[in-house]
């Protein structure tokens, strides 16, 4: 399929980007993207992938370097011109009207002012007919599966007469089977000519359907070959770099023998991922590696007892919570910092001192019923020296405190205080460095105070060099659990980026 | 300072616009009464008069505040009111006072239960579920009347509810004196005046002098001693009990108060029982104030009690809002409707002065919570790419 000689779609000449003068998330990058090729883009978090997207679908203007579509060079500002161009983005959540039909949903944002239904239709026929796709295109698109609205967002891309499409994590939220069809389909539009862009974590999707790869770390170029040419290792090598692969375990620390705090049994949440059965010692920190998408979020709901169609038990000193709701985890003594902080962990209107005394208002209580101002500000004052809040005062509302500071309020929520369980579900996204080493060293603070921690993260790092034990989930499933100083990034990020689900027979999956 | 910037921020029109408004309108309806030359307007007489009209409606908005609080809304008010009534006038005869009574709790409960099962636990928008209930338990007040009014012999409800009992001087005085007495000692022990200690001393020294020289005020019926206790019981719960933090807190942000542990569904299907609960009350008021009731009696007064609330400021997103300020609100429109008697413009245009009052009083809270969060943003630091 591939086809070297043919004339470059779109060529990147040695790009930078800056937004503010002093980091460039992209410095000095190289891409070319040939017709009828589907070019994967990789690299881990904050390597410059969306960046780079958004340079490609006029989202963001390069600072310096050449960027030439069809031969020409080209100065776009706006994603209105690539489209126009020929450029379309399917997102990683496909962006489609739920309340309209999938005939809508296709043609949605098509110019002109009349809504001719029979041509569309004649058009989304032949449209599909040639992805080889069936779709019924009077389903309203709330009927349909994530996967189906993926198509329809592929779709709506394809009839903007794209010749280059870009794809961001099209099947992070995807089953093997809805993969497939997605695979199929791209493979199908790349014969003709079209172009891809394919952004994607999994590197066995890459190695299944990309022809050419180039991997981008730290905002420069690592690798650029053709598929024949690399394996699933020298990727990861290219990803992390060699360096970082070897100064790993920078403490190796074995698990501590204490007794279980948390004890998962064969728990699967939403009643179809896992099971999971593992154990949280007292004094342990346990690491989720999981990519987004692997189950890792909805694991920890489930613990906490808020994921109702969840089968199997978690219990934490003989008390059951799966199932039970967060208040029965809550006395039962788990903790947890949700993944999003704004909209599940903090009240933003709230200051820092309300904040921090939520969870435990009724200890801070006269008699469990009258909240006593006093004792809530001591706590919120002690929190805030023991986590270094920076604050105006401790009556600040949480929604003026920068990434980091609103973090640690959630922490403060919990820390210090008598919960025998925290769970984290990725702490640290959208900290900077600083205040993720200071929640990090808390983390492990709080486990030598003989207290068990659940950490997620997609941090690899971060996970190795915190973690005793590492348990890697991909696609719904444990692939591996091991001390972390037994393993490395290396190891991790290969076991993560593996879709666990073995390829299906291709033939019988073309249609639905 | 921390004191004066509390001060300062109470003062604000977004904290204190009801007050603001109800002295406006109070002051400007005594000068015109007064240039017309209609009896004083703040009279012992009037004040009565329109704390006695506004009862009802006040006690209904210190509930819905709360279920406006927790972020919901509940437009079955009136009906279940009407309901309640209806039926203890109806069995008062037959049955004694105490399974007439009995009868109307059981309503209110019963309502409050299948709204907050069916907003809470199945989901059903708020909005759509009370306007259900609304519609349905009006048709059974329909039915159970059957286009006739109910007026009972026995005069039970009306003993009770036109009766004044009156608060003697010495008493008022006596809870005066505890209260700033209270508020200066948590001044002497915290060694600093917080705005809690300034506020009860200032009420105490008020109350003093409205028992010393209008003693009459406190003469009262007993629809108003009712919303008097209500009033304070809600306002203390909501400020100083555990349960009033989590209402808020639900409101506010239901999935971070529900994994902060917090029983999020309690507290919502609860405020719906409040809720009726409350109507029932209102409607043996009602039933008591005229012993008897028609058809068509209490409808509408859901909009005129969510009206006192937003008036008071009380978002409807849920989150924040004082009963104390509801009761304001509610003062405001019958103050209107007050106003518009005495000074013989008829009620003509009374819906329409209210009407317009209300959408000034949102306008007026969107714009200044605008402002605030504006200034918010600019204080938050800029996000590196």
């Amino acid at each position: 399929m591939t086809q070297p000689l043919s004339e470059p779609i779109l060529v990147f000449d040695d790009v930078y980007k800056t937004f503010d003068g002093v980091n460039y998330p992209l410095r000095g990058v190289h891409l070319t993207v040939r017709p009828g090729v589907v070019h994967a883009l990789i690299g881990s978090n904050g390597a410059g992938k969306s960046v780079l997207l958004k340079l490609i679908n006029g989202t963001h203007t390069r600072s310096k370097g050449t960027v030439k579509w069809l031969g020409k060079e080209v100065h776009w500002t706006s994603p209105g011109e690539a489209i126009a161009a020929g450029i379309s983005t399917v997102p990683q959540h496909a962006q489609v009207a739920p309340t309209m039909s999938v005939l809508d949903n296709v043609f949605l944002g098509r110019p002109g002012k009349l809504f001719n239904a029979s041509r569309l239709r004649a058009e989304l026929d032949a449209l599909m007919a040639r992805i080889g796709y069936e779709l019924n295109p009077d389903a309203t698109v709330d009927e349909l599966s994530v996967g189906e609205c993926q198509m329809v967002s592929l779709m709506q891309a394809l009839a903007r007469g794209g010749k280059l499409l870009l794809l961001d994590e099209p099947t992070a939220s995807l089953t093997a089977h809805e993969r497939e069809v997605v695979f199929e389909a791209v493979r199908t539009l790349a014969a003709p000519g079209i172009a891809f862009v394919y952004v994607s974590h999994f590197l066995d999707e890459i190695l299944d359907l990309a022809d050419e790869v180039t991997v981008l770390r730290d905002g420069q170029v690592t690798l650029e070959a053709s598929r024949e040419d690399v394996t699933k290792s020298s990727l990861v090598s290219a990803m992390l770099g060699k360096e970082l692969c070897q100064s790993e375990n920078l403490v190796p620390e074995l698990s501590p023998d204490g007794p279980a705090v948390l004890s998962v049994s064969e728990l699967a949440p939403l009643g179809n991922l896992g099971p999971f059965s593992f154990d949280v010692k007292a004094g342990e920190i346990v690491g989720i590696a999981g990519l987004l998408g692997s189950g890792r979020t909805e694991l920890l709901s489930a613990i906490y007892g808020e994921d109702p169609k969840a089968t199997g038990t978690a219990s934490i000193g003989g008390v059951e919570t799966a199932r039970a709701g967060a208040a029965n985890a809550v006395r039962a003594g788990m903790a947890l910092v949700p993944e999003d902080r704004n909209r599940s962990g903090l009240i933003g209107e709230w200051s820092i001192a309300d904040n921090a005394s939520l969870a435990y208002l009724p200890q801070l209580s006269k008699r469990g019923l009258f909240p006593i101002p006093l004792a809530q500000r001591e706590r919120a004052e002690e929190a805030k020296a023991y986590l270094d809040i920076r604050c105006s005062s401790i009556d600040q509302p949480v929604n003026e405190l920068s990434g980091g500071n609103a973090q640690k309020v959630v922490f403060a929520k919990w820390v210090p205080g008598t919960a025998k369980l925290l769970m984290l579900d990725d702490p640290t996204v959208g900290i900077d460095v600083g205040a993720k080493a200071e929640l990090l060293q808390l983390v492990k603070d709080f486990a030598k105070q003989g207290k068990a921690v659940l950490m997620v993260s997609s941090e690899f790092e971060e996970l190795l060099s915190t973690c005793h034990r590492i348990i890697v989930v991909a696609k719904g499933r444990i692939v591996a659990q091991m001390q972390a100083w037994e393993t490395d990034l290396h190891e991790v990020t290969e076991l993560a980026s593996g879709s666990a689900g073995q390829p299906q027979a291709r033939r019988e999956l073309t249609c639905i | 300072m921390y004191l004066t910037a509390r001060l300062a921020q109470s003062f604000k029109l977004r904290s204190a616009g009801v007050v603001y408004a109800l002295a406006l309108i109070v002051g400007l309806l005594t000068l015109l009464s007064a240039a017309q030359g209609k009896p004083f307007y703040l009279s012992v007489l009037n004040v009565q008069n329109i704390l006695d009209q506004s009862s009802m409606i006040a006690i209904m908005a210190i509930f819905m505040t709360l279920v406006l609080i927790t972020g919901s809304f509940d437009l079955s008010v009136g009906s279940v009111a009407a309901l309640s009534g209806a039926t203890a006038l109806s069995l008062l005869d037959g049955y004694g006072p105490v399974v007439a009574t009995a009868a109307a709790i059981a309503i209110g409960l019963v309502s409050g239960v299948v709204n907050g099962l069916l907003v809470e636990k199945v989901g059903v928008n708020a909005f759509i579920v009370t306007l259900g209930t609304c519609t349905a338990i009006r048709g059974l007040v329909l039915a159970l009347l059957d286009g006739h009014a109910v007026s009972p012999k026995s005069t039970f409800y009306y003993d009770i509810m036109s009766a004044r009992p009156t608060l003697p001087v010495w008493a008022v005085l006596l809870i005066a004196l505890a209260l700033a007495g209270f508020g200066g000692y948590r001044a002497f022990t915290a060694k600093t005046w917080t705005l809690a200690s300034v506020v009860l001393v200032g009420l105490g020294v008020l109350l003093a002098l409205l028992g010393i020289f209008v003693p009459d005020l406190f003469r009262e019926v007993t629809a108003v001693w009712v919303l008097l206790v209500l009033l304070i019981g809600s306002a203390l719960y909501l400020r100083f009990t555990t349960m009033g933090r989590y209402l808020y807190a639900t409101g506010a942000n239901t999935e971070a108060a529900r994994l902060s542990g917090i029983n999020t569904s309690r507290y919502k299907i609860g405020v719906f029982i409040a809720m009726s609960l409350a109507c029932s009350l209102v409607g043996l008021i009602f039933a008591g104030k005229f012993n008897s009731m028609d058809p068509n009696s209490l409808s509408g007064t859901e909009l005129t009690v969510i009206a006192a609330a937003v008036l008071g400021g009380t978002s409807l997103q849920g989150g924040s809002g004082y009963t104390t300020k509801s009761v304001l609100g509610a003062l405001i429109l019958f103050t209107l409707s007050n106003g518009f008697n005495i000074l013989n413009l008829g009620s003509n245009y009374q819906y329409f002065i209210q009407g317009i009052v209300l959408v000034a009083a949102a306008t007026v809270y969107t714009v200044a919570g605008r402002q605030k969060k504006h200034q918010a943003v600019m204080v938050e630091e800029p996000i590196s790419a």
